[in-house]
């Protein structure tokens, strides 16, 4: 687009200069003048002038009697002018002075028009990247600036927070509205967060201590029963069942809400997790349950891993894996737990030689009450815990299983996570 | 031993005081926190059983209450919100132990005895029972001066026996003293038998055990 009309302008500038000339020239014009050209030069009856540069000539001929009389026409043409070839914007005009026609032609030459385009481009181009250089520039100041509240808007209330409990209701100091409405509008969705989560807390609590209340009355209840002598056989049997069925359902709430509080953020993480300590807790408590079984159990933690996490939950995370290694287990069978480092991630990997699951069964483990085999104890809770409380640290979990070969659960941690 | 339940669940302190009051504990019960704070300001208590969750309020108000007298009374706070931070608030309000409801009674006997000896200094140091001596000091148990050489755990599941003698204790309750309050359904395996029967045989050596009584498909039982 530009270029063409950078031409145009050009070439009008050149009709234009070439027809004041030819008006300068006709305008000077008489007999002994056009005989001065015409004599010079008579063989071809034409008088030519050029500049020395032969950007520029003028011309002009005599023409035949009966030749037709153009008015003014601009042709681009090549002449040859002293054994030099050039493109030449010509004006030709026909006329008739005393009778005889005579043709004048004036040239002006391309190149020189080119060299003015191009020069003029070159400048309009240079001219265009500096302003395009320049809005830039200030385009990018000007939207930082901006921008400014709404950046710090992303980084104080969106990114940095966690949980609602630690977020900050203070305005984001601006003019603009869109911002200043923003900023409200993302307070109040916040507070509607943070109400939900208090909502959800408050319903625990109350979910807690309005099942577990009872549970505790008919468990004491039950219990104080027991003691009566006169009771029969029968009947303390009774009793002794319903106390196991109390039992499992304080643990399946105490489970669920376990769970409930996980995911609702109620757990701290500020402690260092030290695993073998854990580990050597946990054998202590299931080595009787180890020895029941024959289990040879194998602990071989080469590394120090110290994380920071929360460490009740870690280690309900470790019993329940641990729990799950022996009940599976085959009689005289084995555990091995192992650690290591793979693709920048430490691992922990506890492998037992049980029962094992194909692989459809192992999609389903992580969910809340599902038990593979019916007559499996328990009621599926363990590893939906063990789940969360993996999510909750951050901790991958793989899982690999043959049938009738044995199960293994990794755990894996990013490298970052250590503590120095 | 004078004892203050706080329990609003009137049904729940009932059984609490009965048993406390067949172990030889003097009760009183109060349903809420402006009733406890009258009985602990009129009369004299040597612990302080605290339910948290109260109609008028939370018993952690009454705990910073009677921590700020010069009270040396005793507090176990019995809850059903078993959230890890209560249980650190607890304690550190100056509570000196905690238990999660549901809780058994023989547990709770158990807390309490142990806070008693505390209180008395640890001068009840001896439980004597059919001719054998446990000394809780040093988890030690001698018949008639001849040592006997228990585990931990065995240890553990007879005293817990013996100071609740006369009643039945269930292999749950056994479980939970020995494990704590572990999360696993159907926990109470047959493993409890095993160190009871490795204790029986221990004292067996010593002398005819009919007072140590095994209650077909429930638990244990010592009589006196």
């Amino acid at each position: 687009m530009l270029p063409v009309l950078i031409e145009k302008v050009v070439y009008k500038h050149i009709n234009t200069s070439l027809l004041e000339k030819k008006e300068k020239f006709i305008c000077n014009l008489d007999k002994q003048e056009i005989n001065d050209f015409i004599v010079r030069n008579d063989a071809t009856e034409t008088y030519s002038s050029f500049s020395t540069l032969h950007s520029e000539f003028l011309q002009l001929s005599r023409l035949p009697k009966n030749a037709l009389i153009n008015k003014t026409i601009f042709i681009t043409e090549p002449r040859i002018i002293e054994e030099e070839r050039n493109d030449y914007m010509i004006l030709q005009y026909d006329f008739i002075y005393e009778k005889t026609a005579y043709r004048l032609e004036i040239g002006n030459s391309l190149s020189e028009i080119k060299e003015l385009t191009f020069t003029i481009r070159f400048f309009i181009l240079i001219v265009l990247f500096i302003i395009l250089a320049v809005t830039f520039l200030m385009d990018t100041f000007y939207i930082e600036y901006l921008l400014k509240p709404f950046n710090k808007i992303i980084d104080t209330k969106i990114r940095r927070v966690n949980e609602p409990d630690t977020f900050d209701h203070t305005p984001i100091n601006t003019h603009s509205t869109d911002f200043q409405e923003l900023d409200t509008v993302l307070n109040q969705m916040m507070d509607r967060i943070s109400e939900l989560f208090n909502k959800e807390r408050q319903f625990i609590a109350n979910v807690s201590h309005e099942l577990l209340t009872p549970i505790a009355l008919l468990k004491n209840k039950f219990e104080n029963l027991l003691q009566n002598d006169s009771l029969n056989d029968n009947a303390v049997d009774k009793i002794a069942s319903s106390l196991r069925t109390l039992d499992m359902l304080k643990k399946v709430i105490n489970n669920l809400l376990l769970i409930s509080r996980i995911e609702n953020n109620q757990y701290e993480t500020n402690e260092t997790i030290d695993l073998k300590e854990i580990f050597s807790n946990l054998i202590e408590d299931l080595k009787d349950r180890m020895d029941e079984k024959g289990l040879i159990l194998t602990l071989n933690l080469q590394y120090n891993f110290p994380f920071i996490g929360n460490k009740t939950l870690i280690h309900i995370l470790l019993y329940n894996l641990m729990v799950n290694a022996i009940k599976y287990n085959r009689k005289n069978g084995s555990i091995i737990i192992s650690d290591g480092f793979l693709k920048e991630k430490y691992y922990l990997s506890i492998s037992d030689t049980g029962i094992g699951m194909d692989e459809s069964q192992v999609s389903q483990i992580f969910n809340r009450f599902t038990r593979i085999n019916a007559d499996q104890e328990g009621q599926g809770l363990g590893l939906a815990i063990v789940n969360s409380i993996a999510r909750f640290h951050h901790i991958d979990i793989e899982v690999t299983s043959v049938p009738n070969e044995g199960t293994t659960f990794t755990l894996l941690l990013s490298n970052n996570r250590k503590l120095n | 031993m004078n004892i203050l339940v706080v329990e609003d669940h009137q049904e729940l302190a009932n059984e609490v005081i009965d048993y406390l009051s067949k172990n030889g504990y003097v009760c009183k019960w109060a349903n809420s926190c402006s009733a406890a704070l009258e009985e602990i300001n009129s009369n004299d208590f040597d612990i302080l059983l605290l339910d948290l969750g109260l109609p008028d309020g939370s018993g952690f108000d009454v705990l910073k209450e009677v921590r700020k007298t010069q009270s040396k009374m005793a507090v176990i706070i019995l809850t059903a919100r078993g959230e890890l931070d209560d249980r650190i608030n607890g304690l550190q309000l100056g509570a000196d132990d905690y238990l999660t409801k549901p809780f058994a009674l023989t547990e709770l006997g158990a807390r309490i005895y142990a806070i008693v000896r505390r209180i008395h200094g640890f001068m009840v140091n001896d439980l004597n029972i059919h001719g054998f001596s446990l000394q809780l000091q040093d988890y030690k148990l001698s018949y008639n001066g001849i040592p006997v050489n228990l585990t931990k755990k065995e240890f553990d599941i007879f005293q817990y026996l013996v100071l609740n003698k006369n009643r039945v204790i269930t292999r749950l309750q056994l479980t939970e003293h020995i494990w704590g309050d572990i999360l696993e359904v159907n926990s109470d395996s047959n493993f409890i038998d095993v160190h009871v029967r490795n204790l029986r045989k221990k004292l067996d050596k010593h002398t005819s055990l009919e007072w140590f009584e095994t209650v077909r498909n429930v638990g244990y039982r010592i009589n006196v």
